[in-house]
């Protein structure tokens, strides 16, 4: 029978159209866009060359959203991941109530940022947030802050409300890797007398590789494009010292009329993204080639 | 068949003609604003039944953003609110608003407006910004809290300093500020550089002619750190919307709050009356009285599509009756200059204005947009760390340059 080479491509001739139009169209305007000083307002702009780049890496609040994004990806990967992981291990057991217990710490992925952002804002409340309030009722006093106004805490405050649902989601994730380990193999190590925890580190975690690769990546990328908390809660306030790019970006297009500054932001950002990206499937690949 | 033919075409005319739709896209989020807005709305459709007023209501903080999309967009809403000043003028300049020089044919603008305030609602000769309402800042307290500890309204920055310190030993909080979306701290520069430097003064630095470095702005930060560093501004204000820092002076947690005539607006009815305001205090005798006065009110985007409707509506908006019911509403004072101060307490705001030697709006609607988020930025960094002050101010002079060169 005659191959007709085509029909793969007449299949995907409509969602690439949308995705070419919606996606890889954007992506080319907006850096074109960051070399101009397009307000976003005006039918008219100038292209200015590298001035909006030079700009950037002499703006202090740049590098310190980029400092603040740095710190995002770092918890996200070593804390949020680790905990995610081991929720995951611990609900995998079988006991009493344990569906209940999933069900509730899969909760936070069902809700939005903006939700979590708004109850994460009544929690971090200084004067009578449930946190704060918490603290001087046991006691510790001295421990309760103004989270999101003391601009040496606000970044980790951030993050600690958007790890609430980024453990979450690296929970499911490892769920769903814990239900493909054969049980077989681990029942074999536990006849060999490995105990639990070597049959973790050496059994299931080695199984549990491609979750693993995925939650990371997921993680990495869920940092650098952080936003919607952020915005929530303090618009990269007080005085950006919990600005993360994606909200510095939005900013500067949005609030001071900095169309090309802000697209020449995003610029960045998608370099640094498509880095990361760039290294998971690469990752990917090499793993196909060994099948 | 002539009589045919006018059935016809009333018939048709009812047709096409059935309901002239408008647009309004709106910023009054607060419950009161917002009310206020819709049975203006209501009143105009009453009275003109072939309208209907599409009212949208956008959180205020948002609609800021949100504006400058909807300018640009083929689909732009007919009436918008907005603020006077070079926040109106940013617009026009690009070409995106629609002269409302139509609407004063008949009647001119002076007839219904104080000639003053004409200079803030046009670009360029031709007027772009109907205004609605306008209103005072002043220092705002609790009459009953000022009772119990036995102060008088401060008139001179000495007997402010001593109002403060006795409010702090009594446990009380002497200035409520919400810094979190920053142009409150933007009231405090203001008025403290129109004390101590006078209006011209002020003029030229919203303007971008003068340098942020300058040593009389300095000086304004010398008088501004005392406060701060006494801590007599609300802990943790970064944290605080302006509403969320208000109900600390509700309650009687905190002592004043410098602040527009808006906020009575989200005062509870049990504390309304009991809130009064002072003119904010003298610093230096030689320096006239100025005050900031913003003024509210709507634009027409040039996108609109119903823009001859959106005028018959913004000139419905710009008579006596309808200027009148939205002061009484709100105790704001009208634009239409044939309207009376609402209440005592707007005649009292009436009459500091009268007396003032000369009125700017507000920080955030003198200056450039991008300069305003900058400095206002600024502004909440000092109040946080006042001893970054050189580095702050050298930061706005940076971006003065930037912004005024072009």
């Amino acid at each position: 029978m005659k191959r007709r080479w085509w029909v793969p491509y007449a299949f995907l001739a409509l969602p690439l159209t949308m995705y070419v139009i919606w996606v890889i169209i954007p992506i080319f305007q907006t850096i074109i866009f960051s070399f101009t000083d397009w307000d976003g307002v005006s039918p008219t702009y100038h292209f200015i060359g590298f001035e909006n780049y030079k700009e950037i890496f002499s703006d202090p609040y740049f590098m310190l959203s980029l400092k603040n994004n740095i710190k995002w990806l770092l918890a996200f990967v070593f804390l949020s991941v680790p905990a995610g992981l081991g929720v995951a291990t611990l609900l995998d057991q079988k006991f009493p109530g344990g569906k209940v217990y999933k069900t509730m710490m899969y909760l936070p992925m069902t809700l939005s940022f903006v939700v979590i952002g708004q109850i994460w804002s009544w929690i971090l409340e200084p004067k009578y947030g449930a946190l704060n309030t918490f603290l001087r009722a046991v006691g510790l006093s001295s421990l309760a802050k103004p989270w999101l106004s003391d601009p040496g805490v606000v970044t980790y405050a951030l993050i600690a409300a958007a790890s609430w649902r980024q453990i979450a989601y690296a929970m499911v994730l490892f769920l769903a890797g814990l239900k493909n380990v054969p049980r077989d193999l681990v029942e074999a190590a536990y006849v060999d007398g490995a105990n639990s925890w070597q049959r973790f580190w050496y059994v299931i975690l080695p199984l549990l590789r491609p979750a693993m690769v995925i939650a990371i990546t997921v993680s990495v990328i869920d940092s650098l494009r952080a936003f919607d908390i952020v915005y929530v809660l303090t618009r990269g306030g007080p005085f950006y010292s919990s600005s993360v790019l994606a909200n510095y970006m939005y900013i500067q297009s949005f609030h001071n009329y900095r169309m090309g500054f802000g697209a020449s932001i995003a610029v960045i950002q998608f370099l640094i993204t498509f880095g990361f990206i760039l290294l998971y499937l690469l990752n990917v690949f090499k793993r196909e080639e060994k099948f | 068949m002539r009589k045919f033919l006018i059935v016809l075409m009333v018939v048709l005319a009812l047709f096409v003609f059935a309901k002239q739709k408008i647009v309004l896209n709106s910023y009054a989020s607060d419950p009161a604003p917002k009310k206020a807005l819709a049975e203006l709305v209501k009143m105009f459709e009453e009275k003109y039944p072939d309208y209907e007023v599409v009212v949208n209501t956008f959180a205020h903080e948002d609609f800021k953003t949100l504006l400058r999309t909807w300018l640009n967009s083929p689909d732009a809403p007919d009436v918008v609110t907005w603020f006077a000043g070079e926040r109106m003028r940013y617009f026009a300049s690009k070409g995106l608003l629609e002269p409302l020089d139509d609407i004063f044919t008949d009647k001119s603008f002076d007839s219904y407006f104080p000639a003053a305030f004409k200079s803030s609602c046009e670009y360029e000769g031709k007027i772009y910004f109907l205004p609605q309402s306008w209103y005072w800042w002043g220092v705002y307290y609790r009459r009953s809290v000022f009772e119990k500890y036995g102060l008088k309204t401060p008139k001179t920055w000495e007997e402010f300093l001593k109002v403060c310190e006795i409010l702090k030993n009594n446990g009380i909080t002497p200035i409520a500020i919400g810094t979190k979306y920053l142009w409150t701290a933007a009231g405090w520069f203001d008025y403290l550089n129109m004390r101590i430097n006078g209006l011209e003064f002020h003029k030229k630095l919203t303007a971008g002619e003068i340098p942020y470095t300058d040593p009389c702005v300095k000086k304004v930060f010398d008088y501004w750190k005392v406060l701060v560093e006494k801590g007599y501004f609300l802990e943790n204000h970064p944290s605080y919307s302006w509403q969320e820092a208000a109900s600390f002076l509700f309650r009687g947690e905190a002592g004043m709050y410098l602040m527009g005539q808006f906020i009575k607006d989200v005062a509870p009815e049990e504390v309304k009356n009991d809130l009064d305001f002072f003119r904010f205090p003298i610093i230096d005798e030689k320096v006239g009285l100025y005050e900031d006065t913003p003024i509210d009110g709507f634009m027409i985007p040039a996108k609109a599509k119903h823009k001859e409707a959106a005028k018959f509506f913004l000139k419905f908006i710009a008579s006596k009756e309808a200027q009148e019911f939205y002061a009484k509403s709100l105790g704001r004072l009208a634009a239409n200059k044939n309207v009376p101060a609402p209440d005592a307490h707007a005649e009292k705001g009436l009459k500091m204005i009268l007396a003032s030697d000369g009125v700017m709006q507000f920080y955030d609607r003198d200056t450039n947009p991008e300069m305003a988020t900058v400095g206002m930025n600024g502004f909440v960094e000092f109040m946080v760390y006042p001893s970054n002050i050189d580095k702050i101010l050298e930061n706005l002079e940076k971006a003065r340059e930037r912004i005024f060169k072009k």
